[in-house]
Protein backbone atom coordinates (compact mmCIF):
# COMPACT_ATOMS: atom_id res chain seq x y z
CA UNK A 1 0.00 0.00 0.00
CA UNK A 2 1.35 3.40 -0.96
CA UNK A 3 2.43 6.15 1.38
CA UNK A 4 -0.50 8.32 0.28
CA UNK A 5 -2.84 6.04 2.21
CA UNK A 6 -1.06 6.82 5.46
CA UNK A 7 -0.97 10.54 4.65
CA UNK A 8 -4.68 10.71 3.90
CA UNK A 9 -5.57 8.75 7.06
CA UNK A 10 -3.28 10.98 9.13
CA UNK A 11 -4.75 14.13 7.65
CA UNK A 12 -8.32 12.92 8.16
CA UNK A 13 -7.68 12.01 11.79
CA UNK A 14 -6.06 15.39 12.51
CA UNK A 15 -8.91 17.31 10.85
CA UNK A 16 -11.50 15.16 12.60
CA UNK A 17 -9.95 15.97 15.98
CA UNK A 18 -9.85 19.71 15.20
CA UNK A 19 -13.43 19.52 13.98
CA UNK A 20 -14.54 17.67 17.13
CA UNK A 21 -12.90 20.26 19.36
CA UNK A 22 -14.64 23.08 17.52
CA UNK A 23 -18.09 21.52 17.28
CA UNK A 24 -19.32 18.03 18.01
CA UNK A 25 -22.64 18.54 16.20
CA UNK A 26 -21.04 19.84 13.02
CA UNK A 27 -18.54 16.97 13.04
CA UNK A 28 -21.31 14.40 13.36
CA UNK A 29 -23.24 16.10 10.56
CA UNK A 30 -20.09 16.04 8.41
CA UNK A 31 -19.51 12.35 9.01
CA UNK A 32 -23.16 11.65 8.24
CA UNK A 33 -22.88 13.61 5.00
CA UNK A 34 -19.71 11.77 4.07
CA UNK A 35 -21.33 8.40 4.65
CA UNK A 36 -24.36 9.48 2.62
CA UNK A 37 -22.15 10.57 -0.28
CA UNK A 38 -20.37 7.22 -0.06
CA UNK A 39 -23.54 5.11 -0.07
CA UNK A 40 -24.70 7.02 -3.15
CA UNK A 41 -21.58 6.03 -5.06
CA UNK A 42 -21.59 2.32 -4.11
CA UNK A 43 -24.26 1.18 -6.62
CA UNK A 44 -22.11 2.66 -9.38
CA UNK A 45 -18.87 1.24 -8.00
CA UNK A 46 -19.77 -2.41 -7.67
CA UNK A 47 -20.65 -3.15 -11.34
CA UNK A 48 -17.69 -1.00 -12.40
CA UNK A 49 -15.21 -3.01 -10.38
CA UNK A 50 -16.68 -6.26 -11.62
CA UNK A 51 -16.19 -4.98 -15.16
CA UNK A 52 -12.61 -3.89 -14.47
CA UNK A 53 -11.87 -7.24 -12.84
CA UNK A 54 -13.01 -9.07 -15.96
CA UNK A 55 -11.15 -6.66 -18.22
CA UNK A 56 -7.87 -7.14 -16.37
CA UNK A 57 -8.24 -10.91 -16.76
CA UNK A 58 -8.00 -10.50 -20.52
CA UNK A 59 -5.71 -7.47 -20.59
CA UNK A 60 -2.76 -8.95 -18.70
CA UNK A 61 0.76 -7.43 -18.57
CA UNK A 62 1.85 -10.14 -21.06
CA UNK A 63 -0.95 -9.13 -23.41
CA UNK A 64 -0.01 -5.44 -23.21
CA UNK A 65 3.66 -6.32 -23.60
CA UNK A 66 2.89 -8.15 -26.85
CA UNK A 67 0.86 -5.22 -28.18
CA UNK A 68 3.44 -2.57 -27.35
CA UNK A 69 6.46 -4.66 -28.29
CA UNK A 70 9.52 -3.72 -30.25
CA UNK A 71 8.86 -2.22 -33.68
CA UNK A 72 5.13 -2.06 -32.99
CA UNK A 73 5.12 1.44 -34.52
CA UNK A 74 1.91 3.39 -35.10
CA UNK A 75 -0.16 0.29 -34.46
CA UNK A 76 1.56 -0.18 -31.09
CA UNK A 77 0.91 3.47 -30.21
CA UNK A 78 -2.76 3.13 -31.11
CA UNK A 79 -3.05 -0.04 -29.02
CA UNK A 80 -1.29 1.68 -26.15
CA UNK A 81 -3.71 4.62 -26.30
CA UNK A 82 -6.79 2.40 -26.62
CA UNK A 83 -5.84 -0.09 -23.91
CA UNK A 84 -4.77 2.76 -21.63
CA UNK A 85 -8.07 4.57 -22.18
CA UNK A 86 -10.23 1.53 -21.48
CA UNK A 87 -8.42 -0.07 -18.58
CA UNK A 88 -7.91 1.18 -15.10
CA UNK A 89 -4.96 0.32 -12.89
CA UNK A 90 -3.70 1.76 -9.63
CA UNK A 91 -0.51 3.80 -10.25
CA UNK A 92 1.62 1.50 -8.12
CA UNK A 93 0.75 -1.27 -10.57
CA UNK A 94 0.83 0.87 -13.72
CA UNK A 95 4.28 2.48 -13.47
CA UNK A 96 6.24 -0.69 -12.64
CA UNK A 97 4.41 -2.25 -15.58
CA UNK A 98 5.62 0.67 -17.72
CA UNK A 99 9.19 -0.07 -16.67
CA UNK A 100 8.71 -3.76 -17.40
CA UNK A 101 7.37 -2.92 -20.85
CA UNK A 102 10.37 -0.69 -21.58
CA UNK A 103 12.78 -3.38 -20.39
CA UNK A 104 11.04 -5.91 -22.61
CA UNK A 105 11.81 -3.72 -25.59
CA UNK A 106 8.67 -1.62 -25.95
CA UNK A 107 9.40 1.83 -27.36
CA UNK A 108 9.12 5.00 -25.24
CA UNK A 109 6.28 6.71 -27.19
CA UNK A 110 4.06 3.60 -26.98
CA UNK A 111 4.62 3.23 -23.26
CA UNK A 112 4.19 6.98 -22.62
CA UNK A 113 0.88 7.04 -24.50
CA UNK A 114 -0.29 3.97 -22.63
CA UNK A 115 0.63 5.36 -19.20
CA UNK A 116 -0.86 8.81 -19.80
CA UNK A 117 -4.21 7.48 -21.01
CA UNK A 118 -4.19 4.86 -18.26
CA UNK A 119 -4.06 7.61 -15.65
CA UNK A 120 -6.13 10.36 -17.22
CA UNK A 121 -8.65 8.81 -19.61
CA UNK A 122 -11.22 6.64 -17.89
CA UNK A 123 -13.73 4.97 -20.14
CA UNK A 124 -14.74 2.72 -17.23
CA UNK A 125 -15.64 5.84 -15.27
CA UNK A 126 -17.72 7.17 -18.11
CA UNK A 127 -21.10 5.97 -16.87
CA UNK A 128 -20.44 7.31 -13.39
CA UNK A 129 -18.94 10.55 -14.65
CA UNK A 130 -21.92 11.21 -16.94
CA UNK A 131 -24.25 10.62 -14.04
CA UNK A 132 -22.36 12.97 -11.74
CA UNK A 133 -21.74 15.81 -14.20
CA UNK A 134 -23.16 15.30 -17.68
CA UNK A 135 -22.40 13.20 -20.72
CA UNK A 136 -20.91 16.14 -22.57
CA UNK A 137 -18.75 17.12 -19.59
CA UNK A 138 -17.46 13.55 -19.29
CA UNK A 139 -16.67 13.42 -23.01
CA UNK A 140 -14.85 16.75 -22.85
CA UNK A 141 -12.66 15.73 -19.91
CA UNK A 142 -11.69 12.46 -21.56
CA UNK A 143 -11.06 14.07 -24.95
CA UNK A 144 -8.81 16.73 -23.42
CA UNK A 145 -6.78 14.04 -21.65
CA UNK A 146 -6.58 11.96 -24.81
CA UNK A 147 -5.27 14.95 -26.79
CA UNK A 148 -2.71 15.43 -24.02
CA UNK A 149 -1.57 11.83 -24.51
CA UNK A 150 -1.14 12.43 -28.25
CA UNK A 151 0.98 15.51 -27.59
CA UNK A 152 3.07 13.58 -25.05
CA UNK A 153 3.72 10.88 -27.68
CA UNK A 154 4.95 13.46 -30.18
CA UNK A 155 7.25 15.13 -27.64
CA UNK A 156 8.61 11.78 -26.45
CA UNK A 157 9.34 10.81 -30.07
CA UNK A 158 11.36 13.98 -30.48
CA UNK A 159 13.15 13.78 -27.13
CA UNK A 160 14.07 10.09 -27.03
CA UNK B 1 -33.39 5.23 -17.18
CA UNK B 2 -30.50 5.44 -14.72
CA UNK B 3 -31.42 2.02 -13.38
CA UNK B 4 -31.35 0.51 -16.85
CA UNK B 5 -27.97 2.08 -17.56
CA UNK B 6 -26.56 0.72 -14.33
CA UNK B 7 -28.00 -2.69 -14.98
CA UNK B 8 -26.70 -2.62 -18.54
CA UNK B 9 -23.18 -2.29 -17.21
CA UNK B 10 -23.82 -5.10 -14.76
CA UNK B 11 -25.50 -7.19 -17.47
CA UNK B 12 -22.51 -6.70 -19.76
CA UNK B 13 -20.18 -7.87 -17.00
CA UNK B 14 -22.28 -10.93 -16.29
CA UNK B 15 -22.43 -11.85 -19.99
CA UNK B 16 -18.65 -11.44 -20.19
CA UNK B 17 -18.26 -13.62 -17.09
CA UNK B 18 -20.37 -16.37 -18.65
CA UNK B 19 -18.39 -16.21 -21.89
CA UNK B 20 -15.00 -16.47 -20.15
CA UNK B 21 -16.36 -19.24 -17.94
CA UNK B 22 -17.15 -21.26 -21.06
CA UNK B 23 -13.69 -20.56 -22.51
CA UNK B 24 -11.79 -21.24 -19.31
CA UNK B 25 -13.22 -21.40 -15.81
CA UNK B 26 -9.83 -20.39 -14.40
CA UNK B 27 -10.28 -16.98 -16.02
CA UNK B 28 -13.51 -16.52 -14.08
CA UNK B 29 -11.70 -17.11 -10.81
CA UNK B 30 -9.01 -14.63 -11.85
CA UNK B 31 -11.68 -12.08 -12.79
CA UNK B 32 -13.43 -12.39 -9.43
CA UNK B 33 -10.07 -12.25 -7.68
CA UNK B 34 -9.18 -9.08 -9.63
CA UNK B 35 -12.52 -7.50 -8.78
CA UNK B 36 -12.04 -8.27 -5.11
CA UNK B 37 -8.48 -6.86 -5.13
CA UNK B 38 -9.55 -3.63 -6.85
CA UNK B 39 -12.49 -3.25 -4.52
CA UNK B 40 -10.35 -3.90 -1.47
CA UNK B 41 -7.73 -1.33 -2.53
CA UNK B 42 -10.52 1.15 -3.11
CA UNK B 43 -12.25 0.46 0.20
CA UNK B 44 -8.97 0.96 2.01
CA UNK B 45 -8.42 4.50 0.78
CA UNK B 46 -11.95 5.75 0.23
CA UNK B 47 -13.42 6.09 3.77
CA UNK B 48 -11.17 8.99 4.85
CA UNK B 49 -11.84 10.75 1.56
CA UNK B 50 -15.57 10.70 2.24
CA UNK B 51 -15.07 11.88 5.81
CA UNK B 52 -13.06 14.79 4.38
CA UNK B 53 -15.83 15.50 1.87
CA UNK B 54 -18.34 15.61 4.73
CA UNK B 55 -16.16 17.91 6.84
CA UNK B 56 -15.55 20.13 3.81
CA UNK B 57 -19.30 20.40 3.25
CA UNK B 58 -20.03 21.28 6.86
CA UNK B 59 -17.16 23.64 7.65
CA UNK B 60 -16.31 25.58 4.51
CA UNK B 61 -18.85 28.35 3.84
CA UNK B 62 -20.10 28.93 0.33
CA UNK B 63 -18.79 32.51 0.39
CA UNK B 64 -15.25 31.24 0.97
CA UNK B 65 -15.34 28.93 -2.03
CA UNK B 66 -16.93 31.57 -4.24
CA UNK B 67 -14.15 33.95 -3.24
CA UNK B 68 -11.33 31.41 -3.62
CA UNK B 69 -12.52 29.35 -6.58
CA UNK B 70 -15.54 31.16 -8.01
CA UNK B 71 -16.14 33.04 -11.25
CA UNK B 72 -13.77 35.87 -10.34
CA UNK B 73 -11.03 33.80 -8.73
CA UNK B 74 -8.77 33.92 -11.79
CA UNK B 75 -5.27 32.48 -11.58
CA UNK B 76 -5.53 32.04 -7.81
CA UNK B 77 -8.57 29.81 -8.26
CA UNK B 78 -6.70 27.62 -10.70
CA UNK B 79 -3.68 27.47 -8.40
CA UNK B 80 -5.87 26.35 -5.53
CA UNK B 81 -7.56 23.76 -7.75
CA UNK B 82 -4.09 22.48 -8.65
CA UNK B 83 -3.00 22.24 -5.01
CA UNK B 84 -6.17 20.43 -3.98
CA UNK B 85 -5.75 17.94 -6.82
CA UNK B 86 -2.02 17.47 -6.30
CA UNK B 87 -2.23 16.87 -2.54
CA UNK B 88 -4.74 14.10 -2.84
CA UNK B 89 -4.90 10.35 -2.95
CA UNK B 90 -7.26 7.79 -4.33
CA UNK B 91 -8.81 6.87 -7.64
CA UNK B 92 -10.42 9.51 -9.85
CA UNK B 93 -13.89 8.20 -9.04
CA UNK B 94 -13.43 9.29 -5.42
CA UNK B 95 -12.77 12.81 -6.70
CA UNK B 96 -16.23 13.10 -8.31
CA UNK B 97 -18.17 13.57 -5.05
CA UNK B 98 -15.57 16.09 -3.87
CA UNK B 99 -15.90 17.97 -7.16
CA UNK B 100 -19.65 18.01 -6.55
CA UNK B 101 -19.19 19.70 -3.16
CA UNK B 102 -16.98 22.34 -4.78
CA UNK B 103 -19.61 23.01 -7.44
CA UNK B 104 -22.34 23.14 -4.83
CA UNK B 105 -20.36 25.76 -2.91
CA UNK B 106 -20.02 27.94 -5.99
CA UNK B 107 -16.65 27.02 -7.48
CA UNK B 108 -16.14 27.84 -11.15
CA UNK B 109 -16.63 24.82 -13.40
CA UNK B 110 -13.27 25.18 -15.14
CA UNK B 111 -11.53 25.18 -11.75
CA UNK B 112 -13.36 22.05 -10.67
CA UNK B 113 -12.57 20.36 -13.97
CA UNK B 114 -8.92 21.33 -13.66
CA UNK B 115 -8.93 19.90 -10.13
CA UNK B 116 -10.34 16.61 -11.47
CA UNK B 117 -7.73 16.44 -14.21
CA UNK B 118 -4.87 17.13 -11.80
CA UNK B 119 -6.28 14.53 -9.43
CA UNK B 120 -6.38 11.95 -12.23
CA UNK B 121 -2.73 12.24 -13.21
CA UNK B 122 -0.68 14.80 -11.31
CA UNK B 123 -1.11 13.72 -7.70
CA UNK B 124 2.18 14.46 -5.93
CA UNK B 125 2.66 11.11 -4.16
CA UNK B 126 2.15 9.43 -7.52
CA UNK B 127 4.51 11.84 -9.28
CA UNK B 128 7.30 10.84 -6.87
CA UNK B 129 6.56 7.19 -7.46
CA UNK B 130 6.46 7.88 -11.20
CA UNK B 131 9.94 9.47 -11.15
CA UNK B 132 11.45 6.56 -9.25
CA UNK B 133 10.01 4.06 -11.73
CA UNK B 134 9.96 5.50 -15.26
CA UNK B 135 12.67 8.11 -14.63
CA UNK B 136 12.90 11.88 -14.34
CA UNK B 137 13.07 12.68 -18.05
CA UNK B 138 9.95 10.79 -19.13
CA UNK B 139 8.08 11.92 -16.01
CA UNK B 140 8.94 15.56 -16.63
CA UNK B 141 7.79 15.41 -20.25
CA UNK B 142 4.52 13.72 -19.29
CA UNK B 143 3.71 15.97 -16.34
CA UNK B 144 4.63 19.32 -17.87
CA UNK B 145 2.75 18.52 -21.08
CA UNK B 146 -0.33 17.34 -19.21
CA UNK B 147 -0.27 20.38 -16.92
CA UNK B 148 -0.41 22.75 -19.89
CA UNK B 149 -3.04 20.62 -21.66
CA UNK B 150 -5.16 20.49 -18.50
CA UNK B 151 -5.07 24.26 -17.96
CA UNK B 152 -6.06 25.01 -21.54
CA UNK B 153 -8.45 22.04 -21.69
CA UNK B 154 -10.32 23.09 -18.55
CA UNK B 155 -10.77 26.66 -19.80
CA UNK B 156 -11.84 25.57 -23.28
CA UNK B 157 -14.20 22.87 -21.97
CA UNK B 158 -16.07 25.44 -19.91
CA UNK B 159 -16.49 27.63 -22.98
CA UNK B 160 -17.84 24.65 -24.91
CA UNK B 161 -20.59 24.10 -22.35
CA UNK B 162 -23.59 26.40 -22.56
CA UNK B 163 -25.03 28.33 -19.61
CA UNK B 164 -27.89 25.81 -19.39
CA UNK B 165 -25.53 22.85 -19.44
CA UNK B 166 -23.41 24.37 -16.66
CA UNK B 167 -26.58 25.14 -14.71
CA UNK B 168 -27.70 21.53 -15.08
CA UNK B 169 -24.39 20.29 -13.62
CA UNK B 170 -24.72 22.70 -10.72
CA UNK B 171 -28.23 21.47 -10.01
CA UNK B 172 -26.95 17.90 -9.90
CA UNK B 173 -24.27 19.01 -7.44
CA UNK B 174 -26.92 20.62 -5.22
CA UNK B 175 -29.00 17.46 -5.27
CA UNK B 176 -26.04 15.19 -4.56
CA UNK B 177 -25.06 16.93 -1.36
CA UNK B 178 -28.44 18.14 -0.19
CA UNK B 179 -28.78 20.68 2.59
CA UNK B 180 -26.57 23.37 4.06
Amino acid sequence: MGIETYIIYGLTIILLIISLIKSKEKTMLGIKKGIKAFTKIVPVLLPMFLFIGILLTVVTPEFISRLLGENSGILGMSFGLIVGSITFMPPFVAYPLGVELLENGAAYPQVAGFLVTLMSVGIVYFAAESKFFSKKAAILRNVVSFIGALIVIVIVMVMF
Amino acid sequence: MKMILKNKFLALSIIALIIISIIDIKMTYTAIDNTWNQLFTMLLIVPPIFILIGLFDVWIPRETIIKLMGEKSGVKGMALAFLLGAFSAGPTIAAFPLAMVMLKKGAKYSNVLFFLMVWSSLKLPIVFFQITTIGLKLSTIINLTMLVVFILGALISEKLLSKDELQEIETKALNYHKGN
